[in-house]
């Protein structure tokens, strides 16, 4: 079975990161690495996969860069496909979903994999605006993913629990970070990641209107940024023989018990 | 080189994912001797790769071992290996006469992770990297484990894969050099610690069908767990050759033996991932099958090179440690000097704090510049000599000892502390200044050279 992994590339959450002043969307200049949230797809895609499919990287980055697409090629991945051009600067996420499906559309995968949302970005839609573009069903926050007879059987993560859910391939789900546990790429996998086919292609490359991504094609736009409100001091409670009590009400009050 | 490739970089993000998820999580339980560290370094090995690299490698090694070895057999006038064997005293490294000094070899250090087969790496500072690099990364939590590690794969598996027949690399080898067993080496006595060779109590006495080994050893890493002991003892032949001057075997012990003794962990100053202790033999038979060397006796090899051999990895190694303890360090010290306030401002702010960071700085660049050094003459296929190791390994031992202590002052009282974790840094530092070579000996291997001695 073949399975493409939707990919993305986001500045190392260790480093401190920047906004743009203008755009006010985060800078992504210089090295990127692989989405944390993004191994989990990556390692269910090659469980997936076995020995005789393969696993197709599909990303849209800056820059060209591939250091984050490197990392899942030492996972195991086969090739990937980065998408980059200036054009695409400013991109929404229903611009990121129209590059990523017309990449997808090169390969034909029985199945997409991607993560229920970035940890950069976090908006969350556009795994689904791209099974929406390529007429497919899709289904989200899997935390089980299994595949039988062109079906896919998926647990369905839910407030409550989990639902289960059977679809038809080819399909997308997203997964969420507790659907498998993400190998470490081997020593032998990240030596053999530098050979493997990186195809870098241009907005033009995929047959799109540059006027249709972009800050251009964008249906969204960032009009101001606050900074998140400084956390409290919180309340000291002072036990005079009821702080049980005190702390019962206080669990009661974010109806935790 | 100047900086680590793109590669070598990828393959630093995955260990320290694995080392922070893995082994930092469980320091405490290493430290205070609760969790025996070879569970962690299997699933290190299991988690890169790591054993398949070896088991292949070993593969390819004990082919062409057998190759040569069937070669050997079908040349005419061969050195008759046989009669070798038993009383005539095939040594495996020769106790010298008048280099009673020569054998740091007893040092419990020895952290080498360096594979079995150097051949492999000659030429490559791609592959010497993927060595150091685990060693680096581990160091910045817990140098123990990598001792541990280092002993077994370097010092016992590379000894039996280089003075060992197919048959006693494939009997003990391959389980060693995957890390499904775990190696001790055992030179150091109670009695002589760098005169090792020259002041070795232990015997073998020859007899019907091998040898009789008694005598004990201490200092021995990963001696209370080894399935697998590379065992030095003097052969005694009675022909009242000065004990001296007498050879020394090497011989394979394996753990049950009857005779042969394990002792519990022993207590140290640091370095309590690595579990340490004391072997002890009375009356053990072993026969020739367990004797190391005795066809590179044969061929008239130099036991004495392929120990040198082992102290320019071993020490190579040790910088390598050096460097993980010095950029955990000087981390942690950063951190804390921009974050500590006194007197209402960060204690970055004072120069005295400065001037202990920039001295971590210049030791952190130092010790990276012999490491990268040490990976350049790999590549180019021009190994370090004795001396030069003993010099890399003299600075950093002293380089990583004085910037963990410097981290400590640093931090005050809270340096003091365990939870701020750089005092047993400092603990653990101590010891590459004693080990794999005492500074002192460093000193004497450094100015052998220089003075043309």
């Amino acid at each position: 079975m073949n399975v493409v992994v939707c990919v993305k590339q986001i500045p190392d959450p260790a480093a401190p990161g920047a906004l743009d002043p203008q755009s006010h969307t985060l800078v992504r200049e210089g090295k990127l690495i692989l989405d944390d949230s993004d191994a989990y797809g990556v390692e269910m895609g090659l469980q997936l996969a076995g020995d005789a499919g393969e696993v197709t990287l599909v990303s849209m980055a800056p820059n060209q860069e591939v250091s984050g697409v490197r990392t899942a090629l030492a996972m195991g991945a086969a090739k990937a496909i980065v998408v980059s051009d200036p054009a695409l600067k400013g991109s929404d996420a229903l611009s990121t979903a129209k590059v990523l499906a017309k990449a997808i559309e090169r390969v034909g995968a029985d199945l997409i994999l991607a993560a229920t949302e970035s940890t950069d970005g976090y908006t969350g839609t556009t795994p689904v605006q791209v099974a929406e573009l390529l007429g497919l069903p899709s289904v989200t926050f899997a935390k089980k993913v299994t595949v039988s007879d062109g079906k896919v059987r998926v647990e369905r993560q839910t407030e409550a629990g989990f639902d289960e859910v059977e679809c038809p391939m080819p399909c997308l789900v997203t997964v969420t970070a507790g659907v498998v546990e993400p190998r470490y790429p081997s020593f032998k996998g990240i030596m053999a990641a530098k050979s493997k086919p990186v195809d870098q292609l241009t907005v033009a490359d995929l047959g799109l209107d540059a006027s249709s991504v972009g800050a251009a094609g964008a249906r969204q736009e960032i009009t101001s940024v606050a900074a998140a409100e400084a956390r409290g001091g919180g309340d000291i409670v002072v036990d005079e023989g009821d702080a049980h009590e005190r702390i019962v009400q206080f669990l009661e009050q974010l109806k935790l018990v | 080189m100047f900086e680590w490739t793109e590669e070598q970089v990828a393959v630093r993000a995955a260990v320290r994912r694995f080392v922070e998820a893995e082994v930092v999580p469980r320091v405490d339980d290493l430290e205070h001797g609760d969790l025996p560290p070879y569970d962690v370094i299997r699933a290190m090995y299991s988690s890169f790769g790591m054993d398949q690299l070896a088991r292949e490698r070993f593969e390819r090694t004990l082919a062409e071992r057998r190759a040569s070895e069937a070669r050997k057999a079908g040349a005419p006038a061969g050195a008759p290996l046989g009669a070798a064997t038993a009383g005539a005293a095939p040594s495996a490294v020769r106790s010298g006469s008048a280099r009673a000094e020569e054998p740091e070899l007893g040092e419990p250090g020895a952290p080498a992770v360096a594979g079995a087969d150097r051949s492999a790496r000659r030429g490559d500072a791609g592959s010497a990297a993927m060595t150091l690099i685990p060693i680096i990364e581990l160091c910045r939590h817990c140098p123990g484990i990598v001792t541990a590690m280092g002993v077994s794969v370097g010092l016992a598996a590379r000894t039996i894969m280089r003075r060992g027949t197919a048959d006693q690399m494939e009997r003990w080898g391959r389980d060693l050099v995957t890390f499904e067993k775990i190696g001790a080496w055992a030179i150091t006595e109670p009695g002589s610690g760098s005169d090792a060779l020259g002041g070795m109590q232990a015997s073998a006495r020859p007899v019907d069908g091998g040898y009789v080994l008694n005598g004990s050893k201490t200092f021995i890493t990963n001696g209370p767990y080894a399935d697998t002991v590379v065992f030095y003892a003097k052969l005694d032949d009675g022909t009242g050759t000065p004990r001296r001057s007498r050879p020394v075997l090497s011989f394979v012990l394996d753990r049950g033996m009857t005779g042969f003794e394990q002792s519990a962990p022993m207590r140290k100053m640091g370095l309590h991932s690595s579990p340490t202790g004391e072997l002890f033999l009375s009356d053990v038979h072993v026969g020739p099958d367990r004797l190391l060397g005795a066809e590179h006796e044969a061929s008239g090899s130099d036991g004495r090179q392929s120990a040198k051999e082992n102290f320019v990895a071993e020490r190579a190694g040790l910088a390598a440690m050096s460097l993980g303890v010095i950029e955990q360090c000087l981390a942690l010290s950063i951190d804390y000097a921009k974050n500590r306030m006194l007197w209402g401002k960060p204690i970055a702010d004072f120069q005295l704090v400065q001037l202990k960071l920039a001295k971590m700085e210049v030791a952190r660049l130092n010790v990276e510049n012999l490491v990268f050094r040490h990976l350049e003459m790999e590549a180019a296929g021009r190994p370090m000599s004795l001396a030069e190791a003993s010099a890399l390994k003299l600075y950093s031992a002293q380089a990583a000892s004085e910037v963990a202590m410097e981290a400590v002052q640093l931090m005050g009282g809270n340096g003091y502390m365990a939870e701020y974790r750089v005092e047993q840094l400092a603990r653990d530092a101590k010891v590459f200044q004693i080990y794999a070579g005492t500074d002192e000996i460093q000193v004497t291997h450094i100015a052998r050279e220089l003075l043309g001695r």
